[in-house]
């Protein structure tokens, strides 16, 4: 139970979403969009998350859409995560969001929910962040359409009132070959240790990390570490290393040195499915 | 037999599968207030002052009660303040309840009683605890009120030590010409049972305390609230409706007294305190943690010589339950093994964690772990199969165990056999290694267990037996359904002894401590060891009174009648006969006259010899029998990444016999699960505040279906001649050796010597690289 009272409400247009978190911005309401209200019931009840106005998006039509359009898959934002894995139109996505939390919870978690959620793992993102999808927003300003890699920094920039209501993805990374694995700090259930996404197109791979540091990236430094053609293997993973992003996270799922020696295992796997830094 | 031994289907099992089933939470009230508490945010702080003024003004706020003027509880000692005074000895402990109208207010209200602590130096482990110069956790300890088997040592953190001498250790030394010593450890946890603690509680009028609470010890809440607050017993009732899950954490006094002093503080109206997941997890008392050493000493073919062995038990804040689970983990210290020179000291010590209740087992899979392990040391020294080691040194009738108790054919079961029955399980002909590829390895770890339930020496248990109109017959006993059906095997015991349809037998699934004839506690898998004897009287009783007025009826001597499918008949000739339902509520002649009367059936149980221990040998007996098992645990184990697979789990049990074969399976791989999530995943992460990181089942993540092994159940049979049919306790014992068959099986796998739990993948990597 949420120990404090809100407004509810469901728009069925994205416009009408959009006036109606103004309205209740210009009240103090302090709005928040929500979607599968996972995040908004688990958090809320424990006052991590708070409003006095919470505008549920999932009836709007454009966040439920699986659709390809002139070359590019359209997912809705508001898909959830098992309506995503039952479709598998994009088998990395699959692959990856297939991982994320428990059946039962990606019954209502939404791929829109995952990524702008607080829980920093946001793990549906990676496949995004390697394919470099194009994130089609609204807000007060209208429809925009953003490269992830442009807008999406730790976390997606979205201004105030805006949400994430599609995602859409050059076909051609589709059915690239892919690696996905994800490592916790026991057995098949649990936040990431550390999860790994890579992908590999125009004979190079990307990779795409969450859990190691508080937010979810995708590094080109790492990248250009691993495609490099000189040096063994693991001569490029430690080069790799060398160039991630910090802080590391350091907590009860597991120590920053257990997570790196988890990390150079999991890039020895990567090259083992898809051998990065080979001349063809 | 005809009804022993069937899997008769429990017979709450219809509402529990649809959803019908209620339990505490269930139970509403009309005008029910909610009671919140505030926790302590710090594992150890002086209290400076507590401000209520701006929380009293919020609506709906009925009463604020803090710690001043209540009295000191706990079980064998009384150091707890019900809520917390002058100072917080650990992370989550009850400080003040706000009395509300609804929850949301009492939460608004508790979030502004404003409390100014100062901040205390921690004590994180029973290690640190037991140096010299450690700070204190409780500065009067000397001043406690105390059972007198309680000896705790004041100017210490010692709340209690408990010494096992026996035999002359020189002489083992001597004897020995192989020493192996380990140091282990391992930090609280919690039960995780899915329905968290919740109590309601009322004071009537005429000053009837009543109070409905989820709990496995409901006479001892009677019992206790009565002592503790001068109340008279005979007014304070206690409802327990069924049970969703509670591995010993509720055999803990605790909800109860502050609903009751929550009742009290507003004029007697019905409060219910109810645990929020977190609350549930930090507040209340969690699964003890336990530094150990342990060193064995052998001769060159493997015979045990001598043990010595310090247990430190994470007793947390407050002693409570925890000195009795730190003699429980003394009488059995040896595991089940022969060992004629044993020293064993066990201390309770205090720490800034969460006290502890009991858990599953009582120090059992605890205790197992630091042995078991040590032993795998020794057959590695000694280069002895470990299976082999444990079978030479078995226990055995006309053995003693350490607190010198003469071991005979019903008091102890058969080890030899267990362990022969697992090694065919297991395929240890196969070998305990098996390389599947350059990463991955099949590796199988062994162990074996012992344990005899120490409960009070005057425990009781009793059961009444009444009849319907149509002959069937109602069954009450105090027993509290946990979720174990245990009132469904005393059906099946009742079935079994009058030859009569299981489903004749309504028994009653609640408890209530006025009309419910009293169970000690439901814990110690006793349920049906004593119940079931309590039961049988109870059943001789019925059949006696029940022969004689068929005697009149049948106008034939006693002594020629037999009972069965609900009639009363001559052994010669059954078809002279009369029903039960005839004769249950009196019998009637064709002219009116009526003979005999209401029958009821009446019968009790109290374990006969038990002794309290010598407090300077650990001379005596602490419990009626011993259930003896082995176990084996098999992992794929990722030589690279240090990951493993649960693969197989085996145990292997001396039962006595099967009352309810699946709800006996049930029991034995449910506890092996929890076994192997203890081992494999479960702790309480703290911070340098003694602050629970994890307290939450997002974070803290008891063990899924789909990351279990196979479960490989056998058992031997070798009855105790004391108990019902010769069953032993079964409802604890497939935990035992889980965490230490594991941890064998893993440090083969890894080659490194695993000495803590959890068994994660980074603990076998920080072992390997020596920084644990």
């Amino acid at each position: 139970m949420l120990p404090f009272s809100f407004e509810y409400e469901r728009p069925k247009s994205f416009q009408e979403a959009v006036t109606r978190f103004q309205q209740a911005d210009q009240s103090g309401k302090e709005p928040m969009y929500i979607s599968g209200a996972t995040e908004f019931l688990t958090l809320g009840r424990i006052n991590q998350v708070y409003t006095e106005a919470a505008i549920d998006v999932k009836g709007i039509p454009e966040g439920k859409v699986i659709q390809f359009d002139q070359g590019y898959l359209v997912l809705g934002a508001n898909l959830t995560l098992t309506e995503l894995e039952e479709a598998n139109v994009f088998p990395l996505l699959t692959s990856t969001s297939k991982q994320i939390a428990d059946h039962t919870a990606r019954g209502k978690i939404t791929l829109g929910g995952n990524i702008c959620g607080q829980i920093f793992y946001r793990e549906a993102v990676l496949p995004l962040l390697l394919a470099d999808s194009q994130m089609v927003m609204v807000g007060p300003e209208g429809v925009k359409v953003k490269p992830i890699n442009e807008i999406f920094y730790e976390r997606l920039l979205l201004q105030k009132g805006e949400f994430l209501i599609q995602v859409a993805t050059d076909t051609r990374y589709l059915h690239a070959p892919f690696i996905s694995i994800k490592r916790r700090q026991q057995w098949d259930t649990g936040y990431p240790l550390i999860t790994i996404a890579a992908l590999k197109i125009d004979r190079k791979v990307r990779v795409a990390i969450s859990g190691l540091c508080p937010f979810p990236f995708r590094s080109n430094e790492m990248e250009d570490a691993l495609n490099n053609l000189e040096g063994s293997p693991q001569e490029k993973i430690q080069n790799a290393l060398a160039s991630i992003p910090s802080p590391i996270l350091d907590d009860v799922e597991g120590s920053s040195e257990y997570r790196l020696f988890v990390l150079q295992n999991l890039l020895l796997d990567v090259y083992e499915a898809l051998k990065f830094g080979e001349r063809e | 037999m005809e009804v022993i031994g069937k899997s008769v289907i429990r017979k709450e099992a219809q509402d529990k599968v649809t959803g019908q089933a209620q339990y505490t939470h269930d139970y509403h009230t009309s005008k029910k207030l909610s009671g919140r508490v505030v926790l302590s945010p710090y594992g150890h702080a002086r209290i400076l002052s507590i401000d209520t003024t701006d929380a009293r003004k919020v609506p709906g706020v009925r009463a604020i009660i803090t710690g001043e003027q209540l009295p000191l509880t706990g079980e064998s000692m009384r150091d707890r303040p019900p809520l917390a005074t002058d100072k917080v000895r650990y992370h989550g402990e009850a400080v003040a309840i706000v009395v509300a109208d609804t929850p949301n207010q009492g939460d608004l209200a508790a979030s502004l009683i404003q409390i100014q602590y100062e901040v205390l130096p921690v004590v994180h482990t029973p290690t640190q605890a037991f140096q010299q110069n450690s700070p204190l956790v409780h500065e009067h300890l000397g001043e406690y009120e105390r059972e007198k088997d309680v000896y705790p040592v004041p100017g210490t953190n010692i709340a209690h030590h408990v010494k096992i001498r026996k035999g002359n250790m020189e002489k083992g030394w001597g004897e020995s010409s192989v020493t192996v010593e380990g140091d282990y450890s391992f930090s609280p946890s919690d039960h995780a049972a899915m329905e968290t603690r919740s109590s309601t509680a009322e004071i009537t009028p005429d000053g009837t305390i009543k109070i409905i609470t989820s709990s496995q010890a409901p006479f001892m809440v009677k019992q206790l609230i009565a002592s503790y607050f001068d109340e008279d017993i005979g007014k304070i009732v206690v409802d327990t409706p069924l049970v969703g899950g509670a591995y010993g954490g509720k055999a803990s006094v605790q909800l109860e007294i502050l609903a009751y002093l929550s009742s009290r503080a507003v004029g007697g109206r019905a409060v219910e305190i109810f645990n929020e997941r977190e609350q549930d997890m930090m507040m209340s008392p969690s699964h003890i943690g336990l530094d150990a050493k342990i060193k064995i000493g052998a001769d060159h073919s493997g015979v045990i010589k001598a043990m010595e062995i310090q247990f430190l038990w994470d007793g947390g804040a407050y002693s409570d339950k925890a000195i009795d689970l730190t003699r429980a983990g003394a009488v059995d210290c040896t595991g089940p093994y022969k060992v004629d020179h044993v020293w064993c000291d066990s201390y309770c010590m205090y720490t800034n964690h969460t006290y502890a209740a009991p858990f599953r087992g009582f120090s059992h899979s605890e205790l197992s772990f630091a042995v078991e392990r040590t032993l795998d040391l020794l057959a590695k020294k000694l280069n002895m199969d470990p299976l082999e080691l444990r079978e030479r040194n078995a226990i055995q009738p006309g053995h003693t165990t350490p607190t010198r108790v003469l071991l005979n054919q019903s008091n102890v079961g058969n080890l030899q056999e267990c362990i022969s029955k697992l090694r065919t399980l297991i395929r240890w002909e196969e070998g305990p290694v098996r390389e599947i590829n350059e990463r991955l390895v099949r590796v199988k770890g062994v162990s074996c267990s012992w344990k005899t339930s120490t409960i009070d020496s005057n425990a009781p248990s009793g059961v009444i037996l009444t009849f319907n109109r149509d002959g069937s017959i109602n069954l009450m006993s105090g027993v509290v359904e946990i979720g174990t059906g245990t009132k469904t095997v005393l059906a099946q015991i009742l079935a079994e002894k009058l030859k009569m349809d299981v489903d004749k037998i309504h028994v009653r699934m609640t408890v209530d401590t006025q009309t419910t004839p009293e169970h000690w506690k439901t814990v110690a898998s006793r349920g049906i060891y004593m119940a079931g004897r309590a039961l049988l009287e109870a059943a001789d009783d019925v059949i006696a009174q029940l022969k004689e007025i068929a005697s009149i009826v049948l106008r034939a001597p006693i002594e020629d009648l037999e009972v069965a499918h609900m009639k009363v008949f001559t052994r010669d000739d059954p078809r002279i006969s009369v029903d039960f339902k005839d004769i249950c509520y009196g019998y009637q002649y064709p002219n009116g006259n009526s003979i005999g009367g209401q029958i009821i059936g009446r019968g009790n149980f109290i374990l006969r010899h038990l002794s309290h221990l010598d407090p300077e040998t650990g001379e005596g007996n602490p419990g009626p029998e011993w259930t003896v098992a082995a176990y084996g645990v098999e992992v794929e184990f990722d030589r690279r990444d240090l990951t493993y697979r649960l693969i197989k789990a085996a145990s292997v049990i001396d039962i006595g016999i099967v009352l309810n074969e699946k709800a006996a399976l049930g029991q034995v791989m449910g506890a092996m699960s929890m076994g192997l999530s203890f081992a494999g995943r479960e702790t309480f992460y703290y911070d340098e505040f003694g602050r629970v990181l994890n307290p939450q089942l997002r974070t803290y993540r008891p063990i899924r279906y789909g990351e279990n092994p196979e479960y490989l159940v056998d058992f031997v049979y070798t009855p105790d001649l004391q108990a019902a049919y010769g069953a032993r306790g079964v409802g604890e014992h497939g935990l035992l050796g889980m965490p230490s068959a594991l941890g064998n099986a893993l440090s083969l796998a890894a080659n490194v010597s695993l000495h803590h739990l959890p068994l994660t993948p980074e603990l076998i990597w920080k072992t390997k690289a020596g920084n644990v």
